[in-house]
Order: C-alpha cells, then structure tokens, then sequence
C-alpha cells in the first residue's frame, strides 16, 4: 500500500515539473487518430484483398505483414505528435522511440503467445512473426512514441491501469482491449469446426482487431468522461 | 467447556472436509447407477453337446452342424456402416423423397421382383449406436454397455461367446475385409483378414477400395464358408459433410454399382452344385446416423438401420402369414416393395440357426421368423413326408425356438447366478412363469404331436402356433427386462446424484465463508487497491471457464492445453502484479517460463495420444525427431533423471540437517533418500549390458522395487507412529512444515519409481513449480487480514492438471500406463495393481499436490501466529481445494448428462467422467487423511493459542 504512494511521489520528484502529462488533446483529436487508425485498418484489408486477392483466412502471414506495413508509419506519426516531454524531445527522436518500440512489442507479444501455446514449429514462425508485429503497432508502439523510455509511466499505464490525460486513455485502453481480444480469439481454436479461421493466428487476430476496435470506441467515452470532469473541477 | 473444546479440539477443523467426502460419496454413487449401465461378461461359450440338457430335438444331421438343421450353406455379410434406412427402403415409405433415398435401388429391385427370396428389412439397433458396441452387439446377440465388466485389461478383443467364436470353434472358415475394428475384437478368428485402418474419417475412399479390390475374386473361392466386407464410406462422408450432400449420393451410387456385381456374380454360381447354391447373401448397416452423420445415441434415426438379404435358391413359398410383420407400399415403378422389420438383438441368432452351430451362450435375441425363412427354400425335403413344405418349416422353426428359448433362459439364469448386479427377483419370477408355460406345452402337446410323425396337421397346427406365441411371449420379455437393464439411463438417480452434488457444493462454500468469519477477515478491507480485478474474482473467472470448457468435447480433448493456457494466464497476471509491487520478479518470469515449458511437454503427451486416438489431428513431434536422431541426447536422456534424482536426495539431506528435524520425521526422510539411491540402482541394472555383471538380472528387476515400496509404507507407519505417540515442542508452523515435508518424501519415491525416467525430472518440475507458487503468494503483503488465498490454490490446482498432463497421461484409458502397475511384479493381482496404476496415474497431480498444500500456509506467515489461526487457514485452504476439484467434477457430470445421446459419450465423455470421479474422491479422502495427519490435538499449543485468542 504504502509501496505505491512512494512510487507516485517518486515519479514527478525524479523528473521535473516539464514532464507533467502529455499535451491534452481534444476528443475531436481523439476521434480523428482513432479514425484514421480504423480507416487505414480497412484501408489494408480492402488493398490485401483488392490487389493481392487475399484476406486473413487465405494468407494470414502477408495480410498481418500488410497490416503492419501500412499501420507502422500511420501508428508512429500520429502518436509521436503527442509525446511527452516536449522540450526535451523532439518530433523525429519520438519517432524513433516508436520503431525502437516494434521490435521490443514484438518479442514481448510472441513470448506471451508461446507461453499460452501458439505453435512454434517452423511453418508457423512467419505467422507468429507477423501477428506480434501486428500486436506490437497496437501495444508498445504508441506507447514508446509517446512515454518514452520512463519506465515510471509504462508501469503507472500498463501495471496499475491509471492513465493520465486522454491520450495515455487512448494508449492503456487499446493496448489492453487488443490483448484481451487476442486472449478471447484464441477460445476458438480447438473447437471441432474445421473451419479454416480456426488456425493460429487468423482467429486471434480477428479477436486482436475487435478487441482494439472496441477499446478505441471506448476510449473515446473515457476522453469525453474526463474532460468533463477535468472541466467540472476546474469550475469548482 | 473448556474441557471438551480440547477433546475435540481437532474435530473443530475437519469435520466440513468428512462430510463433504461423504456427499461427493453419495452423489457420485447415485449418478453412477444411473449412468455407467453396467453388465456382467460371462466366460461361458456355448457346446455342440449343450444342447442334449435341453428338452428340444437336436439336429440328427453330422455334417458339422449341431443345435439346428442347417438351412445355408455360406454367407456374404456387407455391412454399410451407418447405412440409414432410408438409404435402402424406397422414398414412397417417407412422407417426402429426399436427394439421398432411393440411391440404392438393386436392393429395392430385388425385393420387388422376388419377394419370397429377398427382403428389405428396418433393423432396430440398441443404443450407443458407435460401431464398436454394435459390432460387438451384433456378433453377441447381446446388449453391451459402457462397462462390460471383466473386460479383458486394455485390450478390446470380445472374450464373451459370439457369432465369430463359434463359426471358429465349429470349423466355419470366415474371410473379413475392411474396417479393422473386426480385427481388433476378432484377433485369432479369421481364416484370411484384409483390414483398414478406420482412423482416418476425412478419407472417404481407402477401406472401400481395398473391400472392393479383395471381395469380387474372393466371391470366386471356395475356402470360406462366411465372408464380411465392411465399408466406411458412407459413415465418413457423413461425418464430414453430412447426410445431404454430393458425396454421400456418390457413395450410394458407388454401392448399388458394387452390389449389383456383387448378385450377378453370386446368381451365376447359384446353379446346382454351383459355388453359390445354397448362399445367403446380406446387406446391413451397422447403425444409422443423423443428417449430421453424427450416431452414438438412441434417437429413431440413428437406431434404424437397413437390412437386405437374399438367398439364391428357390424360395419357400410363403411364411405362414400370422409371423408376418411387413408393410407393403408401391414404388416409384408401381411396383410393391414389402418391408418388415426387425432387432438387430436376433442378428446373431438367427444366423448361427441358419448355419446351424450352437447360438451364442449370452445371445438374448430370437430367430427372426422372415429371415429364417429366407433360407429355408429347397431343402432336400424327406419324400415320405405327407405335410405341405410351410408345415414342415413350421415344425422347424419351433423346434429352432424351442432350443432358442433354452439358450436364453439357460443365460439368463447363469447371468443372475454369477453377477452382483443381476435381475431382480420379481424381474426372474416373472421371467421363470412364463417360460414354464411355454416349456410346459411343449413337454406334454407339442412334442408328441411332432414325434407322432402320421398325425394328421389339424391337430399339430394350432399347437404349433401356440407353442410358437410361447416362446415369442418369453423372448420378448426377456429382451425387453434385458433393454431396461443394459440400455437405458435412469434418470431419477443421475438427476438426484446431481442435486446432492449442487448441495455439496453450497456446503463447501459456507464452509469457506465460515471459516473466513472464524479468522476475523473483514472482507470489505481485503481489497485495498482499487483495481476492479480483485484476485478472487479472477479466480472464480479463471474456475469457470476451466469448468465450462468441460461442456464441449473439443476442449476435453485438449485439457491439457486449456490448463496450461490457463497456467499461463495466471502466471501473466501474476508477472503484472509483482511489476506494480516491484518485487519477486525472478519468481513471476520463471512461474511463466515453466508454464511454457509445460506446455511443450503436455504437446509432446498429446501427440502420444494421437496415435491411440481416431479423434486427434496429426501433430508433427519434432521434439521427439530431435532426440532421436544425435547420440548426445541418448546420453542426455539416459542420466539427466539420475543426475536429478541424486540432485533431490542431496536437497532432502540438506533439509534433514535442519535442526528442528526431529527424529521419526527424520529417518523418515532419510528412508527416501535410501529409495532414491535404490531408484538409481534399479534404473542401471534395468538397461541391458550396464550393469548386469553387478548382480542377478532378477533383483534389481523385482526386489528392489518391492524394497522402495516396502520403505514407503513403512515411512507411511513411521510418521503415523510419530503422529500418534511422539510430542515434540515445536511450535505449530515448523512442525507443519516438518511434517509436510517428511509426507511428501514419503510419497515421492513410490511415484518417482513408478513414473519412470521421466520421474525425477517432473518431480524436480512440481517442486520449482510449486516454490514460484508459494513465493508468489507473498506478493500481496502478508498480513492476517488477508483472506485465504483463493489465487494461489488455483494456481496451484491449474498446475496440478498440467502436471498430470505433462507426464503423459490423459483422461482414457488408453491414456493409462499398464506397464507402471507391473514394476517389481510379474504377475497379476487385481488389487495391488490397480493401486500401482493409481499411484503412477494420480500420483504428481493429487497425492503430492495435496499433501504438499500446507507449505501454502506454512509459506506465508513468518511470525507465529498460534495453533488456531494456522488451522482455521489450512482447514480453509483444503475446503477450498477441494471445491475446486468439486466445481470440475460437477461440470463433468452435467456435461455427460446433456451429452448423454452424443455421438462420443462413450469413447470420450464417459472415461473422462471416470477419471474425474476418481479423482474427485481420491482427493476427497486424501484431504481427509491428511487433515488427520496434518491437525494434531497439539495440547502443548493450547496456551498460546488462549494467549492469541486474547
């Protein structure tokens, strides 16, 4: 108890007054990132399946390697704008963080996957390969772009799910919702359906990709929940 | 008060555990009754000579036939599996035609040109319609159940009299091909076998072909008497793509194409002295299947089955009409098809009265009137008899059921005789009257009507109709006592089982609650964080999707891997919860490597299951590849058990030297380390050119496992010794932690041995496993607020299964390792073998786990916090342990009694309620002893328990 009171007095004492939150952003801001994310989501599927003829279920390893693709630039431009630190860091370091952070989501996520039991074999590793990629554009990299490296807030965030300002909402709650999505996706898989959606990773990335949908609509309330509370107590 | 709060001061702790044993008792044993039909397999096997004792004439002929004239002199069986009866009967019979009717239309041609020759037939089977039991079925001519007791030990071979068995005893030469099933329960019984493996169900084509590539020349050779070709086609294309689809009606199309070669060939040799003069040719199917192509219970699709057969003689003209049963409807062509019907119960019977050898001894069908006239066509008719030849099939035909009727009572008689749970009395009584009416016209009418050859047929007719309703009258009796018994569930005593199973359940949560209110928890003030997770609500989430995965057989045959994804999950909640509170960080991550590591092992296990198993995919194991190929890895896999197993003595010799090791606790554990080094011995010696010239092959064989298991128990009476009569003046906690460790030691050598090489290292596994479990209780400050840890006993139950599944095992019981009950035996003894196997089986994921769980109490408080509140906790604990296994237990049994008519209620359902019964009630009566072991009467605490109590 007494532990985390000294964490979060430990945190603004080792870093200054110039790192407080980052920027707030207005929900309109909000709906934009998560619009043009969720636009570029559809925007992969409908050139996968358009220019390549293939979707999730055909080709799930180059569909997941698109998806990455085309989300990598969009995740890391559009998050780095709203890093922290601002004085201190600028726009191309934070995008840097970010494709630091891909690798690092990247091992992160398929060493959690193993250990709940995605197939290791060598048929597979592409697959898993490119899910985590995938996984990592919705977890880490957003977050690297814009907490940095301060391990302090990556705890506060992910550890003890206390975001601080609407962007770090936008940040803990898609992390969370893509790997409880993924956690769901995988229920499927034993089942004796022999449908080819069935296999590793097609349809815990389908989880994957509702869980994170679902958290950015979330997300979005939660913004607007606490600006109006910000606003209440600032009238107060 | 005071007094005799100290007399059954142990009692206080323990009594919700004995009762809850005593429930689950009851429980499981009222659901069992009404679940596991159980019949008793009798050894008997019917005699040519038998049939002397019965009041009958027996057949005068010598030509290798005895109870019965016989009427055909060969038979062509084709079993279709699954062949639907609409299949087969013509579409006019069904309110509307579907696309799969009328397929076969040979069949129905045949039935329609020549009725007195061939005839359709709806074959009623007896439920669980999978092939296995009805093969089995068939060939008895009896009803078998889920457990046929005295089974012979793994293996299915029918060790009970059958069709097969006494066309074999008999010198009848049959010839199989197709479904190896046949095989596998007739090992020795065929004169020639061409078998197909029956795994594969996405192969529409293989076992068909090789039917069709041996059955046309074998129709050209004389050296069988009966032929069986079982195809699969139509029971895979059902499986895969259901009832209505292409290639089903390809399938169809394909056997009306073989069957029709099939009666063209079999009718160009049915001339005189021709190879098929006297052939019974028939069309069956096994049972039938729903529109899915799912069969195994007892709905009217899945019972009803076609039957066709045909004799290429010429026919009889026509069964006296009173033993009709057929209904007649026009084709498609206009023509009339007439379809009677029959059991499937009478199969066996009635073609061994064709042939005629000696029925079956536990056959409990009757001769079919229609298809026993089926071969009675031109026989060589004495001249000098006077009767019309329907008379003469009529003194036949009594006679056949006259020695059927003996038969039967004679097994029904010798069935209540031997087994413990026979008929009941009124059942018999009822049973023996009606056979006395029967047997008693017969005696004083009908058989001196029958030996008075010049009688004149109107006296003889109506006693032989009566003689003949009779005997219907006796065998329709025993048949349907025989369904009631064998075939259908009682649902009173499953639905009753359940309710005190939910009861039991309640119990065991008020326990709990009680409990918690005795150690003064203020449940409001446990969760001081303010995450909405609490860790008991994700126990309870964690506790029902382990139980609610339990409902679909996909999951239960991936339970291994259901756990460990579990394992893991909790292992990632736990690495979440030591990065808020930064600390035992080492303990989270290696919880979840060894959760992984887990995970590839219970892999491993699967694909061991696989090859047993038709249900499972293919699963590459490259590990196993791996290991296979380098030298180094036999090295490695020939003393990394030693090398672990001389690791955990030198880690218990370290404990011993701990000074509040007492004595009998430690020699106790002094004896394991002996057996470890026994173990060791046992395992050189064992491997061939190792170390033989050290001693006699036979010693390290069977002595010294004999020894290991001799020391165990006399560990097992050391520590009841020191139980009963040694006071020591520990304090409470220490002395729990000494004796857990000497039970646990105790225990492990036995299964360590047991289990093989693999022993040492899954040991070594639970003991890191279960140290990261306890270490990671610690994460949330320990504090006496805190209320029983909910998380920590999931975790460790979770991990309990994994283990279970890591070292091999899985819920069927193909999944049992026989060769463990046989180390240090030759030879077999029920009793002590099955508890070998129960040790190897149930020893890493229930003994040890339950005898190890006080450490979770012992682990947590570093200050003494008296004899009362460590007892209230442990007592907790193992409630709650136990409900766990419980709530599992419970999912299982409603599980089986939704799936009750599902296609695998037999072959996975029900061994997977087997296993978890028995665990269930190991685990209870474990707690229960434990808790004896465990919870002392402690006067010497008695103080300081006031003091805290103050």
């Amino acid at each position: 108890m007494d532990h985390r009171e000294k964490v979060s007095e430990v945190t603004p004492a080792s870093k200054p007054s110039a790192v407080e939150a980052p920027p707030p952003i207005s929900p309109s801001e909000t709906l934009t990132v998560n619009l043009i994310c969720g636009l570029s989501l559809a925007l992969t599927f409908w050139i996968s399946n358009s220019l390549y003829s293939i979707d999730l279920v055909t080709d799930p390893s180059l569909t997941l390697f698109l998806i990455s693709i085309i989300e990598l630039p969009i995740v890391i431009l559009l998050f780095s704008r709203y890093r922290q630190n601002r004085l201190q860091c600028s726009y191309l370091r934070a995008v840097g963080r970010g494709i630091l952070g891909v690798p690092v989501g990247a091992l992160l996520n398929s060493l959690g996957a193993i250990a709940l039991g995605a197939p290791v074999t060598f048929q597979c590793l592409p697959k898993t390969l490119a899910w985590s990629l995938m996984m990592s554009l919705f977890t880490t990299v957003p977050a690297s772009c814009v907490l940095g490296s301060s391990w302090a807030d990556w705890k506060r965030i992910f550890a003890h799910t206390k975001p601080n300002g609407s962007i770090e909402y936008l940040i803990c709650l898609q992390a969370h919702g893509a790997v409880i999505g993924g956690w769901f996706g995988a229920w499927p898989m034993p089942l004796d359906w022999e449908r080819p959606w069935q296999e590793w990773p097609i349809s815990v990335s389908y989880g994957t990709l509702a869980g994170y949908l679902v958290a950015s609509v979330a997300s979005l309330g939660f913004v607007l929940a606490h600006r109006s509370r910000l606003q209440h107590v600032k009238n107060e | 008060m005071e007094e005799r709060r100290r007399k059954n001061g142990r009692w206080r702790y323990i009594w919700p555990l004995w009762i809850t044993l005593l429930l689950h008792l009851i429980a499981i044993l009222l659901f069992t009754t009404g679940f596991l039909l159980t019949r008793t397999e009798l050894p008997y096997h019917s005699h040519c000579s038998d049939v002397s004792t019965s009041p009958c004439f027996p057949s005068s002929s010598n030509n290798g036939s005895c109870w019965t004239k016989p009427s055909v002199n060969r038979i062509v069986i084709i079993v279709l599996d699954a062949l639907r009866f609409d299949f087969v009967a013509p579409s006019t019979f069904f309110a509307e035609p579907k696309p799969w009717m009328d397929k076969l239309q040979v069949l129905k041609n045949m039935s329609s040109s020549r009725p007195s020759s061939a005839r359709i037939f709806k074959a009623i089977a007896d439920p669980p319609t999978t092939s296995l039991q009805r093969l089995k079925g068939l060939t008895t001519g009896g009803l078998p159940t889920f457990v046929d007791v005295g089974n012979s030990f793994g293996a299915p071979a029918i060790v009970e009299d059958n069709f097969i068995n006494q066309l074999f005893q008999n010198g009848k030469k049959v010839v199989m091909m197709g479904d190896d099933t046949w095989t596998q329960l007739f090992p020795h019984h065929f004169e020639r076998s061409y078998p197909y493996p029956s795994f594969n169900v996405k192969d529409l084509h293989t076992v068909d072909n090789g039917c069709i590539e041996h059955l046309f020349p074998s129709l050209y050779e004389e050296d069988w008497d009966v032929l069986i070709a079982h195809f699969l086609g139509v029971d895979h294309a059902g499986h895969i793509f259901g009832v209505d689809s292409t290639p089903m009606i390809e399938k169809l199309e394909q056997y009306n194409n073989h069957l029709e070669r099939v009666i063209k060939v079999l009718e160009s040799q049915a001339g005189p002295e021709g190879l098929h003069e006297n052939t019974l040719l028939v069309v069956m199917g096994d049972h039938g299947q729903t529109l899915n192509g799912d069969h195994g219970g007892g709905s009217a699709e899945e019972v009803e089955t076609g039957f066709f057969a045909m004799s290429f003689k010429e026919p009889l003209n026509s069964v006296p009409p009173e033993f009709d049963s057929y209904s007649c409807q026009t084709d498609l062509d206009g023509k009339s098809v007439c379809i009677s019907s029959m059991q499937q119960l009478d199969f066996a019977v009635t073609m061994s009265a064709l042939l005629g050898i000696p029925f079956p001894y536990g056959s409990i069908g009757r001769i079919n009137p229609e298809l026993y006239a089926l071969g009675a066509g031109s026989r060589k008719f004495d001249t000098s008899q006077k009767l019309p030849e329907s008379d003469v099939w009529m003194k036949n035909y009594a006679n056949a059921l006259c020695i059927n009727t003996w038969q039967v009572k004679r097994y029904i008689d010798a069935y209540s005789a031997s087994s413990a749970v026979g008929f009941s009395h009124d059942d018999l009584s009822r049973i023996a009257s009606v056979y006395a009416a029967a047997e008693n016209h017969w005696l004083h009418s009908t058989k001196k009507l029958l030996l008075d050859n010049d009688g004149d047929s109107d006296a003889l007719m109506p006693a032989l109709n009566w003689q003949i309703d009779a005997y219907f009258k006796f065998l329709t009796t025993v048949a349907e006592l025989a369904r009631s018994k064998w075939t259908e569930f009682d649902l009173n005593m499953m639905g009753s089982g359940i309710g005190i199973m939910l009861m039991s359940l309640i119990f065991q949560v008020f326990a709990i609650l009680r409990a918690s209110k005795q150690l003064g928890v203020n449940s409001s003030s446990s969760s001081g964080n303010s995450s909405i997770v609490t860790p008991s609500i994700f126990t309870l989430f964690l506790l029902g999707i382990r139980s609610c995965s339990l409902l679909s057989n996909s999951y239960i045959l991936e339970e291994g891997k259901v756990a460990n994804f579990l394992l893991s999950t909790s292992g990632i909640v736990a690495l979440r919860q030591s990065v808020i509170k930064e600390k035992l960080l080492t303990e989270s991550i290696g919880f979840l490597l060894l959760s992984t590591v887990c995970r590839f092992a219970i892999e491993v296990g699967l694909s061991k299951q696989a090859a047993t198993s038709a249900f499972m995919k293919d699963y590459s194991s490259w590990i196993a590849n791996i290991a296979s190929n380098l030298p180094v890895w036999d090295y490695t896999a020939k003393f990394t058990p030693m090398l672990v197993l001389i690791m955990l003595a030198f880690w218990l010799y370290k404990a011993t030297n701990c000074s509040f090791f007492d004595w009998p606790w430690k020699y106790a554990i002094l004896g394991t380390i002996l057996c470890y080094m026994l173990i060791i011995v046992h395992w050189i010696t064992d491997r061939d050119g190792f170390g033989v010239a050290l001693m006699p092959e036979s010693i390290g064989k069977s002595y010294i496992p004999r020894i290991v298991y001799a020391i165990s128990l006399g560990q097992l009476l050391l520590l009841a010794y020191g139980q009963l009569f040694k006071r020591n003046s520990l304090d409470c906690k220490t002395k729990l932690v000494t004796k857990t460790t000497a039970m646990l030691s105790a225990w492990s050598s036995t299964v360590i041995l047991l289990s093989g090489k693999q022993g040492p290292i899954i040991a070594f596994a639970s003991i890191v496993g279960g140290y990261f479990i306890l270490r990671m209780d610690n994460i949330e400050e320990a504090s006496k607020d805190r209320p029983g840890r909910s998380f920590s006993i999931m975790q460790w139950s979770l991990f309990a299964t994994c283990v279970f599944f890591c070292s091999g095992h899985w819920c069927a019981f193909d999944g049992l390792r026989y060769g463990a009950a046989f180390i240090g035996f030759e030879e077999f003894m029920l009793v002590r073998q099955a508890i070998l196997l129960a040790i190897d089986t149930f020893g890493f994921s229930i003994i040890l786990p339950v005898f190890g769980l006080p450490f979770l109490v012992a682990s947590k408080y570093h200050d003494n916090l008296g004899r009362h509140f460590i007892f209230t906790q442990l007592s907790q604990m193992y409630t709650t342990y136990g409900l766990i296994t419980a709530v599992i237990t419970t999912f299982t049994i409603l599980c089986v009694t939704i799936q009750r008519r599902h296609l695998m209620v037999w072959g996975l359902f029900a061994p997977k309620f087997v296993f978890d019964v028995f665990e269930l009630i190991l685990t209870d009566v474990l707690i229960c002893l434990a808790s004896i072991y465990y919870f002392d009467q402690g006067n010497d605490d008695d103080l300081e328990m006031k003091s805290t109590d103050s």
